[in-house]
């Protein structure tokens, strides 16, 4: 069908609208990866705007010799990795016998389920429940109170649901027992879904922020989301960088270490994540349409 | 799983009659290994879940240190009448409000309009790339999109640099209570529009395009397509999103707020989760903080009945 003018000038407009949105997701970071290569004077100057000027990697250099960001990149790195594996294999074992028909129970337990979706009991009183348990300033605090999502175990649940029957009632025929069942014939299938939803948790556990601020003390502890925003509020750490190595520093601003900074955070991000949004999208679209 | 009923009943018939125990029975040896796998859940979801809300309990007690929670002193009602009569909660309360209300009644129609729009984008690998660069920052933790922000709009940063080249003046964005609420408002948008318009995308996908094809015989233009064919067509997906959305409206995240605040805009910037960290946490009041979270529960919880009880006269409930 030939498009009638009124529809081409919609097409443009279109066309142009969304290249405006997807530039102005892409500005930003464009600006503050400049700002971190560039020298001092650029930067105080207020010329940086997309592109570097005095290309420099002083701020990095700066900013790896002068403050603990490789530990705590460490520290993001263990929690998340243990907590994605301990939080995907609680989360089977909650989503899989839910999903089953046979299991005695669940409807009622659904419904519990269901319902500390739309209560809680709070900050102060959970964080009351993992001091008792001797967890403060441990990362336990950060696994534990977060090993099943609600959300994310409901979509794994359905996608279990829409297993078929038949394939359960022939491995019980074939003599499996349930372990069997599940790990050889029901996780294998299941791959889509535990990829999605490990990456879910993967990114919550990168992106620690309140519960690490809340429940870590100790500074060597610390993961990189709460280091680098102490160092974009405060200015301690940045003090301690012109004190250690004032004659380097003489070609750096405290705007263009912050930014090194934040960039350390999203560098990470933009290399894994063109890997792996198809399984974002699937996973978003299949909670959706299950609601 | 989807059920068989021809087979489901032959088994169930079967397996009774052959047993002498229960623990002979198909049903119990299905099961046993399902509950032992269950039980760590269960121990999850009591400590994790209910043993918080049992220690709501504090809300009415004068919670100190020493005592715990079940020595700690009863007051009843003491801690929630010194919550609303005392002007700072009030206004924390308000401002909670405010920003939540503010986020999702100005952030809502985002998504759906970029959902639209890139439905109907012909080109494939346009709509793939777009969506890609536009649902990247969700996946930004809150500090990343602060530090752009606070960056972005510092008195030395790139927007003040354009600005006094236009008008040789500087303004503090962050620093005045009207602009650090559009910059709060315009964040969260840039942070999650695209991840939302997921969702609708998904749902425009299911629209039948024999629709829009019978429409446009009918000589519809583009508009009138979208008013009456896509618009109504995820209307059930927009009511289970505001549902949602209701249900959160107490909740305005501490990262957003705690990353963007400062002390010369507290009086709009303070929310609820703050406040709740800095005296209850930072500063020990916790039986007044447990009291201002449980109000924040239950108000949340009402407001969900309430939206899906409406949304049920209209046939488009959540259950």
């Amino acid at each position: 069908m030939r498009s009638t003018k009124g529809e081409r000038t919609f097409y443009l407009f279109n066309y142009i609208l969304l290249t405006l949105a997807g530039i102005l997701c892409l500005l930003p970071l464009l600006h503050l990866a400049s700002l971190s290569l560039s020298g001092k004077n650029a930067v105080l100057s207020g010329f940086v705007s997309l592109w570097p000027k005095e290309i420099t990697f002083e701020s990095y250099r700066l900013l790896f010799q002068g403050t603990p960001i490789l530990q705590s990149f460490g520290n993001s790195v263990l929690i998340t990795v243990v907590g994605v594996a301990m939080s995907m294999i609680v989360t089977i074992c909650a989503a899989y016998p839910l999903a089953r028909r046979e299991f005695y129970g669940r409807r009622w337990i659904s419904l519990a389920i269901v319902f500390t979706m739309l209560f809680t009991g709070g900050l102060i009183p959970t964080y009351l429940v993992v001091s008792s348990l001797g967890l403060v300033n441990t990362y336990g605090a950060l696994w534990l109170p977060a090993l099943v999502s609600t959300y994310n175990m409901m979509i794994m649940r359905s996608f279990f649901e829409n297993i078929p029957e038949e394939l359960v009632e022939a491995a019980r025929i074939d003599g499996s027992g349930e372990w069997r069942l599940l790990v050889r014939i029901v996780l294998p299938l299941s791959l889509p879904v535990l990829a999605t939803i490990g990456l879910f948790y993967g990114v919550y556990y990168w992106n620690s922020f309140f519960n690490v601020m809340i429940y870590i003390n100790s500074p060597e502890k610390l993961n990189l989301t709460v280091l680098i925003q102490q160092m974009v509020r405060s200015q301690s750490v940045l003090q301690e960088i012109n004190a250690m190595d004032t004659q380097q520093a003489v070609n750096i601003t405290p705007e263009g270490i912050k930014a090194a900074g934040i960039m350390v955070m999203i560098i990470p991000m933009l290399v894994v994540y063109p890997l792996l949004q198809r399984y974002f999208v699937k996973g978003v679209t299949i909670g959706a349409i299950k609601g | 799983m989807k059920a068989n009923p021809a087979k489901e009943v032959r088994l169930q018939k079967n397996a009774p009659s052959r047993a002498r125990h229960f623990w002979q029975t198909q049903r119990f040896k299905t099961n046993m290994p399902l509950w032992l796998m269950f039980v760590p859940v269960i121990i999850f979801y009591l400590v994790f879940k209910y043993a918080p809300m049992a220690g709501l309990v504090i809300a009415f007690k004068n919670y100190t240190f020493y005592e715990g929670i079940w020595g700690s002193q009863w007051v009843g009602f003491d801690n929630f009448q010194m919550l609303f009569t005392q002007a700072q909660s009030l206004q924390i309360i308000r401002n909670t409000l405010l920003l939540s209300v503010l986020s999702v009644v100005v952030a809502f129609p985002f998504p759906i309009i970029l959902a639209i729009m890139l439905n109907e984008a012909r080109k494939k690998w346009f709509q793939r790339t777009v969506q890609t660069l536009v649902y990247l920052p969700h996946f930004f933790s809150w500090v990343i999109v602060g530090g752009l922000v606070v960056t972005i709009f510092a008195q030395t940063g790139i927007v003040n640099v354009l600005l006094e080249r236009l008008t040789g003046q500087s303004f503090a964005f962050l620093f005045h209570e009207g602009s650090w609420v559009a910059i709060f408002l315009g964040s969260g948008i840039w942070k999650d529009a695209g991840f939302s318009a997921i969702i609708y995308l998904a749902a425009l996908t299911s629209i039948d395009p024999s629709l829009y094809e019978a429409s446009s015989i009918d000589g519809a233009g583009k508009w009138k397509q979208i008013r009456h064919i896509t618009l109504p067509g995820i209307a059930p997906t927009i009511v289970i999103m505001l549902i949602l959305a209701m249900g959160r409206v107490m909740e305005v995240g501490f990262d957003q707020v705690y990353v963007l605040q400062n002390s010369i805009v507290s009086g709009i910037s303070e929310v609820i989760s703050t406040y709740i960290y800095a005296i209850g946490l930072q500063g020990g009041q916790f039986s007044l903080t447990a009291a201002l979270g449980l109000f924040e529960s239950l108000v949340a919880f009402v407001l969900v009945l309430i939206t899906n009880a409406v949304a049920r006269r209209f046939g488009k409930g959540l259950w």
